[in-house]
């Protein structure tokens, strides 16, 4: 088989890098292992109920008036219209550490609020660091600089500087401790500036939406096809030999399986220097009954917790660290949700992928593992937004290794690698990545990456005019 | 194509970028870009679009030449004059 343009990935980066390739050009093959598409944002069932397996929100809210934000640029590109998404703003969020909580929501002036309110001295220095980040171009390619140096030069109080990381971190840092500063500043803008917000549906509609997107401008979706080697000659990708032992040869190939992941079909591995361990994650599911919308926070549709401070965001020395994380209760938007008679309450933390590792040895042991980190889980996240254990109908947990298992991201590593490829550059001539390694983040990150990698290197024509010559 | 059928061209296929877009009014001497509202990554689908539908390769470094409809018409004249 041949094709001009290979996408391997269905995920969100992949489907918009195949959207925006079809969209202007014919012979478009998108690849993907599984038996659906969404990568780290898909969904399965599991007693008859649909279970998303990422999304807890999306970010860059903005209103329909303001045309260049990442989100209306972005659908104008995928030719998706606003209507299509059905867009459902958070009823706020909150950062809550012991010694206070901030509020936030899809105004800015909340969270500027809040701040007078528990740090009226850092006022002036917030002011001046939101000022500073309006001056930055976060989507230039450069060195890591470290957010909590560049924070804490504008906000003294160590307790504001972790609370405004907290999040960061959580909903996009690959590293340990600290986030890439132009990373920060993509995140800032994307959850506190402009907000959080759901679609009508679930991802299963917004994954149908872009596949339909990419079949109806001629693109072929092939799933359950995996990628055992990217076959090279003289720095050139020639062809992809598929896991069935199918050679595809192609013109042009877009890897948004990320870096590791895609060096490893070339038989190379990553030399540069790295940062630190890849993170992992578990995340415990509760499905409950709709009457716990009269116990648990009705205006909070995220609350990012840390029960200590100094906030810690590395590898566990335990299979999960339950000293921080993530409650989400994708309920509280403005009007979803209300006519369901279950509900979801959602935890995410920090975990050791090693620890998961050894504890599959045994069936037995992974077993009850994951059972302790769902109650634990449970029971923190009670003393955080009250008591609902009496109202679980069921719950599910993914741990680094389902994580792994499902999306390939080696080590269950949901936001990469730690050392990120901006350009999507990597030394083959028509080989580009996209997608999680190129320090772009969450749902519409993974979008915008797969449409600038796919206008910058392979739709704008950066030869020079023919006509220029005479 | 004739120039009025050119301007006509870019009109469609804007209408097609943005389905939001308000023709009435629109200057042909005036950039596009201000009085459409319109960014680089809109242009970037004028330009992707008429590779599209006519097969012609506009390089990044001629874009400015399709600031306004006039000269959109004038740089692509040559171009689709047999179409």
């Amino acid at each position: 088989m041949h094709a001009r343009f290979v996408v391997i990935g269905g995920g969100l980066s992949g489907l918009a890098a195949a959207v925006r390739l079809a969209r202007f050009n014919e012979n478009v093959l998108l690849l993907e292992q599984h038996s659906r598409v969404g990568g780290l944002n898909s969904y399965y069932y599991r007693n008859s109920r649909l279970i998303e397996t990422g999304l807890h929100a999306i970010t860059n809210y903005s209103e329909r008036s303001q045309r260049h934000t990442p989100l209306n640029r972005l659908l104008r590109q995928l030719k998706i219209r606003r209507e299509e998404v059905g867009i459902h703003q958070q009823l706020g969020s909150a950062v809550r550490f012991p010694q206070c909580t901030l509020r936030f929501s899809n105004d800015f002036g909340l969270l500027q609020e809040e701040i007078e309110r528990c740090f009226g001295a850092q006022v002036d220095g917030f002011n001046r660091f939101v000022a500073h980040l309006d001056t930055i171009n976060p989507f230039l390619a450069t060195p890591f600089i470290s957010a909590r140096q560049v924070v804490s030069t504008y906000i003294t109080d160590p307790l504001l500087v972790d609370m405004l990381l907290c999040p960061m971190c959580y909903y996009g840092s690959s590293i340990e401790n600290d986030v890439d500063f132009h990373q920060y500043v993509i995140l800032f803008r994307a959850i506190f500036q402009e907000g959080l917000f759901r679609p009508r549906a679930t991802i299963r509609e917004f994954l149908e939406l872009l596949t339909d997107r990419f079949t109806a401008f001629g693109g072929t979706l092939r799933l359950k096809t995996g990628v055992k080697r990217i076959v090279t000659r003289n720095n050139a990708v020639a062809a992809l030999e598929l896991d069935n032992d199918e050679i595809i040869t192609c013109e042009q190939v877009v890897s948004t399986i990320g870096l590791d992941e895609t060096l490893r079909l070339l038989g190379e591995t990553d030399h540069r220097p790295q940062r630190g361990q890849r993170l992992a994650f578990s995340e415990s599911i509760f499905v409950v009954q709709a009457g716990v919308r009269q116990r648990v926070p009705d205006d909070t549709a995220c609350l990012f917790f840390s029960a200590h401070h100094p906030f810690i965001y590395q590898r566990p020395t335990d299979a999960v660290d339950f000293r921080s994380g993530v409650i989400s209760l994708p309920f509280n938007f403005n009007g979803l949700h209300g006519d369901r008679d279950t509900l979801e309450i959602r935890t995410t933390h920090l975990a050791n992928y090693d620890l998961w590792r050894e504890a599959t040895t045994e069936p037995e042991r992974y077993r009850r593992l994951k059972e302790s980190s769902v109650k634990q889980s449970r029971q923190l996240a009670e003393s955080l937004i009250g008591p609902f254990a009496d109202l679980i109908l069921f719950h599910d947990s993914f741990s680094p290794l389902t994580i792994e298992r499902y999306t390939g991201k080696r080590e269950g590593a949901i936001y990469g690698s730690p050392a990120k490829v901006k350009d999507g550059l990597i030394g083959y001539e028509n080989l580009i990545l996209a997608g999680t390694d190129q320090g772009y983040l969450g749902i519409i990150g993974a979008l915008l990456s797969g449409v600038s990698m796919v206008n910058n290197h392979l739709l704008i024509n950066h030869q020079p005019s023919p006509t220029r010559e005479d | 194509m004739t120039r009025a059928d050119i301007t006509d061209l870019i009109v469609e296929i804007i209408a097609d970028i943005d389905d939001e877009a308000d023709f009435d009014n629109l200057d042909p001497e005036k950039p596009l870009r201000d009085q459409l509202d319109l960014d680089s990554m809109d242009f970037l689908d004028i330009v992707m679009e008429l590779r599209k539908r006519y097969k012609i390769q506009i390089p990044e470094e001629d874009y400015p030449q399709l600031a306004t409809l006039n000269s959109c018409a004038t740089y692509l004249e040559p171009m689709l004059k047999d179409v």
